[in-house]
């Protein structure tokens, strides 16, 4: 057989990942430039959600299985840095149950930033040895209940996690340059296992799990794959945001983030890379103008204040409205890009029928 | 590949319901083998335990010369053995060469091999005009002949066709047994062709097995099954299917 000559699907795809690093850096400039100090941080924080919602995304979006552990992965990033990163004079007195390599280790930054990551990723890796052979709604529960059990771990387990108290002295490294940076990198290795064989192998197994595996695709081991990846980006954000406060403790990875997290990503459009990117933005934008509310604004004499808690209501009704109306999100799966080819790479998802033949079921 | 593919004395139960009772068959290297019965007869089940998606409650598989009963489908693929479904299947968010290209994938190539293998199979099956098609818009005749093609991926030594002519004109049911023709020559592919259209499967099949109701309760060359009485008895015996009484009586 001839060998043809067809446009690589980097060359066709690339402009997706160009004009979402582009957007996200036009937003770190502008803060750089005009933003208050506020405004940094509040835009340092949205840059460590889009790290997370794009990890979450690199699993969900490509495999179609909801999981309600990645906040699980973020805690683990962010207390495997605390270990790496505070001086160990205070780790003594904080943390005397850590093992003598821990209690002395004191790295840098970026180094403690990739063995964090990495060790997310490890664990994600082991968890999802057992979690990925699940399907369905049964693989959704199992993930809850991973995040539940990964909570309760560092909730309890006092000497090494300093238990429900905060755990303080991490150094204060993330600024907006920096989330920047790991927005950035998350949406490039996002991007890369999306066009990779994997990532291939894994979205046809999304819809049609019994034509896949008759395409020679093991939709277990591709899951496993794309988990501990996703596992690794969540444990950067969560690195990236523990030097961003300086303080973690367990609750600050638990439900509230779960949800915050998870309403991005549905928002956006949960099958596409640009979904996650820009339902993080978007809802980013609305919760800081709810919070901004919420400390009431001055209207002529007296001030106008919206009653606490109104940002969840708000992000809820949003969800609702938008999946109302778009139920596949914002973007519906398809992907930002220049070359308008990107429907035709097996990157995106268009349509959202259900396609269900009454073939028979297999049982395996 | 040089030996058949076998069920052997192969039977499935499903919570009480016989769907196949001790069916043994082979399936010919480079040869087109037909399997025909009446709706609910077990035609589909015996192509998923053949092919990995159901194991047996009892009997074996065996593939080139090895037992596979316990192998799962992407395993016995990668051996392989390919099939298509009933329902076309496609990937319908992914593009007729990413279609293509999974399979490649799934077998262990680059993606850039893989869609040059893509390419290449398109042209071979004469859809290349269908390349950019997003797999989910394709008409009915398109979507199954693109799920041929993605079957055909990486030259299988066997390949099973779950009614790939339903809803074909005559005239597309004239190509396609064409390109069943050209599976057997050029590929040296062993085909089991499942069809209720009868009088293709009287056309271009060697030998023909009869399910019905879970039994195989006749088998031999087209001769003989046009003037089967068993077959007939079972054909008789089913409403609906005006098209098989017609093709046989
Ligand atoms: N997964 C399953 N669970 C329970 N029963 C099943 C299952 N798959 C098939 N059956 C039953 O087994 C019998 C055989 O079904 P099968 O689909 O193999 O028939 P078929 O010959 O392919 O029919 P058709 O010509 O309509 O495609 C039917 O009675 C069917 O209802
Ligand atoms: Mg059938």
């Amino acid at each position: 057989m001839s060998t043809t000559k067809h446009p690589s699907v980097l060359a066709q795809t690339v402009s997706t990942p160009v004009i979402l690093i582009g957007g996200l850096a036009l937003i770190a400039v502008l803060t750089w430039a005009f933003g208050s100090n506020i405004f940094g941080r509040t835009v340092t924080e949205m840059f460590i959600r889009v790290a997370l919602v794009v990890g979450m995304f690199t699993f969900i979006g490509n495999s179609g299985v909801i999981s309600f552990g990645h906040a699980g992965f973020m805690c683990i990033g962010a207390y495997g840095s605390a270990w790496l990163t505070i001086p160990p004079m205070m780790k003594k007195v904080l943390l005397p149950g850590l093992s003598p390599m821990l209690a002395n280790a004191e790295l840098t930054f970026f180094l403690s930033l990739i063995i964090a990551s990495l060790f997310a990723g490890v664990i994600a890796f082991a968890v999802g040895l057992i979690l990925m052979r699940l399907s369905g709604i049964a693989s959704s529960i199992a993930t809850f209940a991973m995040l539940a059990v990964i909570n309760t771990i560092y909730s309890n387990w006092g000497p090494v996690t300093g238990g429900t108290s905060s755990v303080v002295g991490i150094p204060i490294t993330t600024g907006v340059w920096i989330s920047f940076g790991g927005a950035a990198a998350a949406v490039v290795i996002a991007y890369l296992y999306g066009i990779s064989r994997s990532g291939l192998a894994l979205r046809a197994g999304r819809d049609e799990a019994v034509a896949a595996a008759a395409s020679g695709v093991d939709i277990y081991r591709e899951r496993l794959i794309a988990f501990t990846i996703s596992g690794a980006l969540c444990g950067m954000a969560g690195v990236l945001y523990a030097h961003f406060l300086g303080v973690v403790n367990p609750d600050a990875f638990y439900l509230g983030v779960t949800f915050i997290s998870l309403s991005m990503l549905v928002v956006g459009g949960m099958s596409s890379l640009s979904g996650a990117v820009i339902g993080v933005v978007l809802i980013s934008a609305i919760i800081e103008l709810l919070r901004k509310m919420e400390k009431g604004i001055t209207v002529g004499e007296g001030t106008l204040s919206l009653p606490n808690g109104i940002q969840e209501i708000a992000i809820g009704v949003v969800m609702i409205v938008i999946l109302m109306f778009r139920p596949g999100g914002l973007t519906g799966g398809a992907e930002l890009s220049l070359t308008r080819t990107s429907a035709n790479d097996g990157y995106s998802k268009k349509d959202q029928g259900s396609g269900n033949h009454p073939d028979n079921k297999p049982r395996r | 590949m040089t030996q058949p593919l076998q069920a052997k004395q192969v039977s499935v139960s499903f919570d009480g319901l016989r769907a196949l009772s001790d069916v043994t068959l082979d399936i010919p290297p480079a040869r087109v083998s037909g399997l025909i019965g009446p709706n609910g007869a077990g035609k589909t089940t015996l192509v998923n335990v053949l092919t990995g998606f159901q194991s047996p409650t009892t009997g074996s598989v065996v593939c080139d010369g090895r037992d596979v009963s316990g192998l799962s489908a992407h395993k016995l693929r990668r051996l392989g053995v390919a099939r298509t479904f009933q329902g076309g299947r496609l990937f319908k968010d992914l593009s007729v060469l990413d279609n293509l290209e999974v399979t490649g994938v799934g077998l262990g190539l680059t993606r850039r091999e893989a869609a040059s293998r893509a390419v290449d199979m398109l042209d071979w099956v004469g859809i290349s005009h269908l390349m950019t098609d997003i797999a989910g818009s394709l008409p009915y005749t398109d979507e199954r002949r693109v799920g041929i093609a993605r079957a055909l991926m990486m030259a299988p030594s066997f390949v099973l066709l779950d009614e790939p002519a339903a809803g074909m004109s005559a005239h597309e049911a004239d190509d396609l047994a064409d390109l069943i023709a050209r599976i057997v020559k050029d590929m040296k592919c062993g085909v089991l062709l499942i069809e209720h259209n009868i009088s293709l499967v009287l056309k271009i099949c060697e030998h023909i097995h009869v399910l019905d109701s879970g039994e195989l309760i006749d088998e031999g060359d087209p001769a003989h099954i046009k003037t089967s009485e068993k077959v007939l008895h079972a054909y008789m015996g089913t409403q609906g299917d005006v098209d098989m009484q017609g093709a046989i009586l």
